[in-house]
């Protein structure tokens, strides 16, 4: 149905609206926002659309060239890696393990952080003066380094490695929870909230936290292309998944030893982290410059 | 202002003593039995073992062990490596300038690119120009360090040939190690043909600093576009538009000095995370240096390597941003603290 204007009306979208309208002018961060989209489409659908499974070997096609190059197939379209496992299949795996167990970890990191955060920011006095310098020198030690020295003590392997990103992501979280509880606490409509007799927690969880949404999603976008660099990095590194399972750092070390004479099995699953940092950054750009934006206005 | 430098010094000493207790817990954390896991020796006879188990006063509670433990610390008798059986002093000492150095490097580079671009994305606010350097900016920085490395490795070490593909040096030569640092150490060798020496240095260095100087160089970019937005979006700048200054003059008069006056801490703080992409590079790479090192230290639980590995780093990273944080505090007391980057 068409409206149009009779009179001068004027257009009040409401906060979350706004954003979005700001968000929709930036047609890379849309890209972005689209790519995002297919990755989850790839990680919830891929036992359906994945030609073969990950593991299977197949000794009679190993190393074959992925389709587009002269002496390729079309069965596997993304060629065979040296075990003659398909590439297609084990990209696509590889995007739910690594993608899927990023999401996963940012969510709990996500929840521990906040709920941290919010009893820093609402406590006062030593306590939350030790704490507070505690967390800032956490800070200032990359979140590499610490699951490195958390994977040093549990050793090596996926499950410890998904306990060291999230142990290493919380952090940040609290962080930015605990500023931004500090800065609204003084704020008006928390005193209001508080003449009428609510509690500590209350305040928290009705009247801080459904204002810090935003803020926590561009945060989760940050601390998800974090987590992807280093879940695949350490599989890369040999201290995460281990190899036959199909993590996408993983590949890149198996690809090595092959690099020279399939270039591709290196490419590829390279790519496909490349793509999904890409598209992250570009959602998480796009969010933060359009909140910057809607805040001046 | 005293008062300042003495919070801080307080807040490193607390910090360092929650590190290296934490480092000494690790030798109860880690499998196999304490006393080898601080000291390293695991196959000595049992007057070694007893000596040793009285030098840290196992037999008494842990804070006493602790004591003793930080005694021998600054003694310098950090224990012996389980796989090279070396003392480890002297092997942090080895590999951790190599470290230093390739971050040392690629941080020079890409403040030299990067703040430039970030100068001109900055000015060209909402231009083609800024849109591009931005676009190019996010590229750099989702592409994952060790992905850019082996793409380099493929492309100019198998393909082209142009550089050697690991280590510091070639084979051929042999440095006297006096600083550790091994520019350095072949500008003040004696040797004759130090100039093809240096060459040769250089072209081991160039892929592993450029690999490791994207990201931080698209990180720089892109601070430095911010301030300097916000620094000719100011009222200072218009006024000096208005008493008729061209923008060259504004520009080189108030522009520069404003803009890069609050990010060159932030900068400065990207040095850690440079240590960690300096990490994983080291082990494509092959470089000597204390990732490379730590990480084999894993993979062959080699535990007293990881225990004093990780607290020399972890300290190094410490140290490192609170003097850039006492820094700033003490050139510019309004502010609190550093904020965290914007970008």
């Amino acid at each position: 149905m068409s409206r149009f204007k009779l009179y001068q009306e004027e257009f009040h979208p409401s906060p979350l609206q706004h954003t979005w309208l700001e968000f929709k002018e930036n047609h890379l961060a849309v890209g972005g926002l689209c790519c995002f989209m297919f990755f989850l489409f790839i990680i919830l659908l891929c036992p359906i659309f994945a030609p073969f499974d990950p593991l299977m070997q197949k000794t009679d096609a190993i190393l074959i060239p992925p389709a587009w190059e002269a002496n390729g197939g079309i069965v596997n379209v993304f060629g065979t890696d040296a075990l003659g496992r398909d590439l297609l299949s084990r990209v696509m795996y590889g995007c739910r393990m690594t993608f899927g167990i990023s999401i996963i970890l940012v969510l709990v990191a996500m929840f521990v952080g906040v709920t941290l955060g919010a009893v820093a920011g609402m406590s006062r006095g030593v306590r939350s003066s030790v704490m507070n310098h505690i967390l800032d020198s956490m800070m200032a030690i990359p979140t590499l380094l610490i699951a490195i020295i958390i994977i040093a003590i549990l050793g090596t392997g996926l499950i410890n490695s998904m306990w060291a990103i999230a142990l290493a992501l919380i952090p940040q979280f609290i962080h930015q929870t605990r500023d931004f509880v500090r800065q609204e606490r003084k704020k008006e409509y928390v005193m209001a909230a508080k003449l009428d007799g609510a509690t500590p927690f209350q305040l928290v969880t009705r009247s801080i936290l459904p204002n810090m949404g935003e803020i926590l999603v561009v945060q989760g976008a940050l601390a998800l292309s974090i987590s992807i660099l280093d879940i695949s990095a350490l599989g890369f590194l040999n201290l995460g998944a281990q190899a036959p399972s199909p993590e996408l750092g993983t590949m890149l070390s198996e690809g090595i030893e092959v690099a020279y004479i399939a270039p591709w099995s290196i490419a590829l699953p390279g790519g496909a982290i490349f793509l999904m940092m890409l598209s992250i950054n570009l959602v998480g750009d796009g969010l933060r410059s359009a909140l910057r934006s809607r805040l001046i206005h | 202002m005293l008062k300042v430098i003495l919070r801080f010094a307080n807040l490193v000493v607390l910090t360092l003593l929650v590190l290296s207790f934490f480092s000494f817990l690790l030798a109860y954390m880690f499998p196999g039995e304490p006393l080898a896991n601080l000291t390293g020796v695991v196959r000595g006879n049992e007057q070694q073992l007893e000596a040793l188990g009285q030098l840290y006063h196992l037999d008494n509670n842990f804070l006493v062990q602790y004591w003793y433990y930080l005694a021998e610390l600054f003694d310098g008798n950090w224990g012996l490596s389980f796989s090279s059986g070396l003392p480890l002093a002297s092997e942090i000492a080895r590999t951790l300038p190599a470290s230093i150095e390739l971050s040392t490097y690629a941080l020079i580079l890409s403040m030299f690119i990067g703040l430039p671009l970030g100068f001109i994305a900055g000015l060209r606010h909402r231009k083609t120009t800024d849109y591009a350097l931005l676009s190019l900016s996010v590229l750099g920085y989702s592409i994952p360090v060790f992905w850019l490395a082996m793409l380099m490795i493929l492309g100019f070490c198998l393909q082209l040939g142009w550089f050697p593909l690991s280590g510091r040096l070639s084979l051929l030569y042999e440095v006297p190690r006096i600083s550790g640092f091994i520019l350095l150490d072949i500008m003040w060798s004696d040797l004759e043909n130090k100039s093809a020496i240096l060459i040769d240095a250089l072209r081991h260095l160039i892929l592993p600093t450029l690999s490791i100087a994207a990201f931080t160089t698209t990180i720089i970019l892109r601070i430095t576009r911010r301030s300097v937005i916000e620094t000719m979006n100011s009222d200072y700048i218009l006024a000096a538009l208005a008493r008729g200054l061209t923008p060259w003059q504004i520009l080189f008069r108030h522009g520069i000095k404003n803009a890069l006056m609050p990010i060159l801490p932030l900068i400065a703080l990207q040095f850690t995370t440079l240590l960690t992409n300096a990490m994983i590079v080291e082990v494509i790479f092959s470089w000597p240096g204390i990732g490379n090192w730590l990480i084999q230290a894993i993979y062959q639980r080699d535990y007293p390597a990881i225990r004093v590995g990780m607290l020399a780093v972890s300290t190094l990273v410490v140290l490192f941003t609170m003097s850039i944080d006492l820094l700033i505090r003490l050139v510019d007391p309004k502010k609190s603290k550093v904020e965290r980057v914007a970008i």
